[in-house]
């Protein structure tokens, strides 16, 4: 094995197990702009990452220089950063799983497409966005990016693991004037199959959300009954998600702890993580070479499991859920591919029950105005009132303020409208019994 | 890191379609990061990147890439890559590379990596032993020293003689975040981050950190008893240094040629317009010595400069960069600015501040009978093409009858800048400046944001503690 010089001299060295990842990818881009190629971007990165274990404790190195003296570079890195670690017991790199659940989620074809496709696609946006209502007066961004990449892991117990993908997607913005005012949305497509990609409804949605948001108006500050877009339950379900990682609940700082096996959410909250379904967010190996699994997080509302790496795992005396995966220099806890379960019924028939409340559809700030330690949030946010069950005023400049374990507890369901977001996270509108509006 | 000679076959390759400017940025960033959770090392060590990017202007066009490898025959195929994109006959040929004087007005006496560990270990624990015994209440405290190392090579070309710009760039960076739980289970946290373009002694010898670390631990403590941030419109008196970050959102970016260059900016035509109250000016300042946005040059390798922005309410300046002067039709100012070799350079901030008023900061809390006082924020965003913005302040109180009452939580400020310039009635003496990380088209970049206290006459605050009375 090519990586064996690694190996050997780790050992020559005194670092008893060691484990190495390359990553290579390479992409393009393109921006066009009034008609013209504004932007075009090539890339191609390799890196590599190292652990391994010295005199009973973990180190580290990472590395994009790739020459003669790289590995020396990577072993150094190693002893080094483990003679000062003081984190207790003794650590231990991962042999391999039993079975892993590999699939083949590269797409050859997506490479073989010409430029000039993907390029005409892009003018198809620009032209489509201009012809939708002559209110959409700029098209401020229509971008078409494709990525390969590719990982491989190695271990000095013996096991390779190698996983490749691609992915390509599109990304449109408008900007729409009416008088004074202006309005912008954007939309994202992202997929390794290029024939699922049509760009109508992407151009509709960009233009009837941009022109819908007209007129905007503060409502009066109070709780009101909230539909969020499925674009918000997502950004507050990752956070959730965050709560849940065994690394914040060992630290205490988690509004999670203590809660497995509890009912932590209303019955119609179900989360699924499924790394091993097949799009372009599959992975089938962490951080740690541990293979990865499908299983529920929340079940009808009761915390199933927390998410472990190898070192939560050994503290709570569970197995890793295969949820390990760098955070800097160490390994930290992440997910992937998650599936909230939907409802059956319509937005229309969702929104019917309520006779004065609001539908959230853009939320900005959340980064910031998220505390994901005690779950409390407020940020800016737009979307319309609903009156009888109607979508009525757009809103505009109102702020949404709420607290995660709260706002799940008040759930009353999802509709079905299920959409698969970037942050690889699949969701659907959410109607929540009440939640703080800040307006007039 | 790259030979002129090899430079100088790149930067051919790159022009050979007809660009009229081509640029080489290389870069070798070693970073350390040597973090502490509860007072033991936790980790230590960081990424080494090494890389370069390649740029191709034509006309107001521009094509980039970039690889991590650095050898010949890989930097020759995405130049010629790159070329490709472009229809065209060579109208430069580059015949010899000339070096540029870069005058260091950010010197550092010790690089961080010279710093025994032990050291840093001793002085994060110092941070760790303050903040962590200010209340039996603190669950957590993890902090960290971040230091980085970067060193540059540009090569630009758009005439016969390229010039080589060399460059190093090493910040310091602290994290102390304290995590504090009641016996009722609710949990918050407080955070300071001062940051520097100087080495580690600006940090042990010149930084009060004993009182930064003791106020995190009783921010933490007291954001405990904090009760809910009440919503509305109303007044609110921001404190100096880190409240910057309002201005940063409201203005700045919606000043940078990135938006105003194709009008994708409420601010694109503005320059001689009232843009704010006749008592508010403002400036970007990439200049001043040994602070966390400064630079010697920019990622261009034009020098940086102090530009205003507002001068008593009017608008007199954009931030530009090569490629948007062009669209603009004005000269660059030094602020072109990317994270690594990874991002193509555009305008963006450096120390970004309102200048210092007539007020004083305790007659302008006085004089306000209910509002809000931020002391501090947790950062904000903004959309440059409508101006609306929001901030989530991370330490507030209510001010009643002049007087500074009880903490809030979840208090978030949203408005339009344009709306909120022209809203600022009061404006302090006191500028402070306060570090943060700004994320945009080029990249997470350090940057220094800062003003005097000021007052918003009314803007709009978001919260779950009902009206303000």
């Amino acid at each position: 094995m090519k990586y064996d010089a690694f190996f050997e001299l780790a050992k020559s060295k005194g670092i008893a197990e060691s484990q190495i990842q390359i990553s290579r990818s390479n992409s393009l881009s393109i921006k066009l702009f009034h008609h013209e190629i504004d932007n075009y971007k090539v890339a191609d990165s390799q890196s590599i990452v190292a652990c391994g274990v010295y005199n009973g404790k973990f180190g580290f190195a990472m590395t994009q220089k790739l020459n003669k003296d790289t590995f020396a570079f990577l072993v150094d890195q190693i002893i080094l950063t483990a003679s000062t670690s003081e984190k207790e017991g003794i650590a231990e790199l991962f042999k391999g799983s039993e079975k892993y659940h590999k699939k083949n989620v590269f797409n050859k074809e997506l490479a073989s497409i010409p430029v000039e496709k993907k390029i005409a696609v892009l003018h198809q946006i620009e032209d489509g966005l201009f012809a939708y209502d002559k209110r959409i007066v700029e098209v401020e961004e229509v971008d078409y990016s494709e990525k390969e990449i590719s990982s491989e892991f190695y271990n000095s117990f013996g096991l390779k693991l190698k996983q490749k993908s691609n992915y390509y997607y599109f990304v449109g913005a408008a900007e729409a004037k009416q008088g004074e005012e202006i309005k912008t949305d954007y939309e994202f497509f992202g997929d390794c199959d290029f024939s699922k990609f049509d760009p109508k409804p992407f151009i509709e949605k960009i233009g009837r959300k941009a022109i819908a948001k007209f007129g905007g108006i503060q409502c009066a500050s109070g709780n009101y009954p909230t539909i969020l877009h499925s674009d918000i339950v997502a950004a507050l379900v990752e956070y959730y998600l965050h709560s849940a990682s065994s690394d914040e609940v060992q630290r205490k700082s988690s509004f999670l702890i203590g809660k497995l096996g509890q009912q932590i959410a209303s019955k119609k909250l179900t989360i699924e993580e499924k790394p091993l379904t097949k799009n372009i967010y599959f992975s089938y190996f962490d951080d740690e070479g541990v293979a990865t699994y499908n299983k529920a997080i929340v079940k009808k509302g009761v915390l199933q499991t927390y998410f472990y790496n190898r070192e939560t795992a050994k503290k709570d005396g569970v197995q890793s859920t295969g949820n390990g995966v760098w955070e800097g220099a160490k390994i930290g806890v992440g997910f992937s591919n998650v599936f909230v379960k939907p409802g059956k019924a319509s937005f229309d028939e969702l929104a019917s029950s309520i006779k004065e409340g609001v539908y959230i559809t853009d939320i900005a700030g959340l980064g910031t105005g998220m505390n994901d330690q005690s779950g409390d949030f407020s940020c800016q946010a737009q979307g319309f009132m609903i009156r009888d069950g109607k979508i009525a005023e757009p809103l505009n400049l109102i702020t949404l303020s709420g607290n995660l374990l709260k706002m799940f507890q008040d759930l009353k369901g999802f509709d079905n409208a299920v959409e698969l977001k970037d942050s690889s996270i699949s969701c659907a509108d959410a109607y929540i019994k009440a939640m703080a509006i800040g307006g007039k | 890191m790259i030979s002129k000679s090899l430079a100088l076959q790149v930067l051919n390759a790159a022009l050979a379609t007809g660009g009229d400017y081509a640029e080489i940025y290389v870069e070798q960033n070693d970073s350390d990061v040597v973090m502490l959770e509860n007072g033991k090392v936790e980790s230590c060590g960081g990424p080494e990147t090494y890389g370069a990017g390649i740029r191709i202007l034509k006309g107001l066009r521009s094509v980039y890439g970039y690889t991590s490898d650095l050898k010949e025959k890989s930097l020759l195929a995405l130049a010629g890559k790159l070329a490709g994109a472009y229809e065209g006959e060579r109208a430069i040929t580059v015949t010899s590379v000339e070096k540029q004087h870069v005058k260091e007005i950010n010197k550092l006496q010790v690089h961080y990596k010279d710093i025994p560990v032990q050291d840093k270990i001793a002085y994060l624990k110092e941070w760790y032993q303050i903040t962590s015994s200010v209340d039996p209440r603190i669950v957590r405290v993890q902090n960290a020293l971040i230091s980085n190392l970067k060193q540059i090579e540009i090569y630009a070309a758009e005439g016969p003689v390229a010039k080589l710009y060399e460059n190093t760039e090493e910040r310091g960076r602290v994290i102390d975040v304290a995590v504090a739980a009641s016996e009722q289970g609710q949990i918050e946290n407080a955070f300071a981050g001062p940051g520097r373009f100087a080495d580690f002694n600006w940090f042990k010898n010149v930084l009060d950190y004993k009182a930064k670390a003791k106020d995190v631990g009783e921010k933490a403590i007291m954001m405990l008893t904090a009760k809910e941030c009440p919503s509305g419109r109303f007044p609110v008196v921001i404190a100096n240094g880190w409240g910057g970050v309002i201005f940063h959102e409201a203005c700045g970016h919606s000043l940078e040629a990135t938006a105003t260059a194709k009008h994708l900016s409420v601010f694109s035509d503005s320059i001689g317009q009232q843009i704010a109250n006749p008592i508010v000016s403002a400036f970007d300042d990439g200049t001043l010595p040994n602070e966390w946005g400064s630079n010697n040059i920019d990622s261009e390798g034009h020098v940086t400069q102090k530009n205003q922005l507002i001068k008593d309410g009017i608008c007199v300046g954009f931030l530009v960069d090569k490629f948007n002067a062009r669209r603009l039709k004005m000269d660059a100012n030094g602020c072109s600015r990317r994270e690594s070799y990874r991002y193509e350079p555009t305008s963006r901030m450096s120390n970004t501040y309102i200048a210092a008023g007539k007020d004083k900061a305790e007659d302008i809390i006085k004089d306000t009978k209910l509002g809000i006082y931020v002391a501090n924020f947790g950062g904000g965003s903004v959309e440059p093409t409508t101006g609306e913005f929001n901030f989530s302040a991370s330490e507030a109180y209510i001010i009643r009858d002049g007087q500074i009452c009880e903490p809030v939580k979840g208090c978030t400020l949203i408005g339009s800048g344009k709306e909120v310039l022209m809203n600022i009635d009061r404006v302090a003496d006191n500028v402070d400046l306060g570090q943060g990380m700004c994320g945009s088209l080029s990249g997470s970049i350090p940057v220094n944001v800062g003003q005097p206290t000021i007052r918003i006459k009314e803007i709009t605050v978001g919260g779950r503690g009902g009206k303000l009375e």
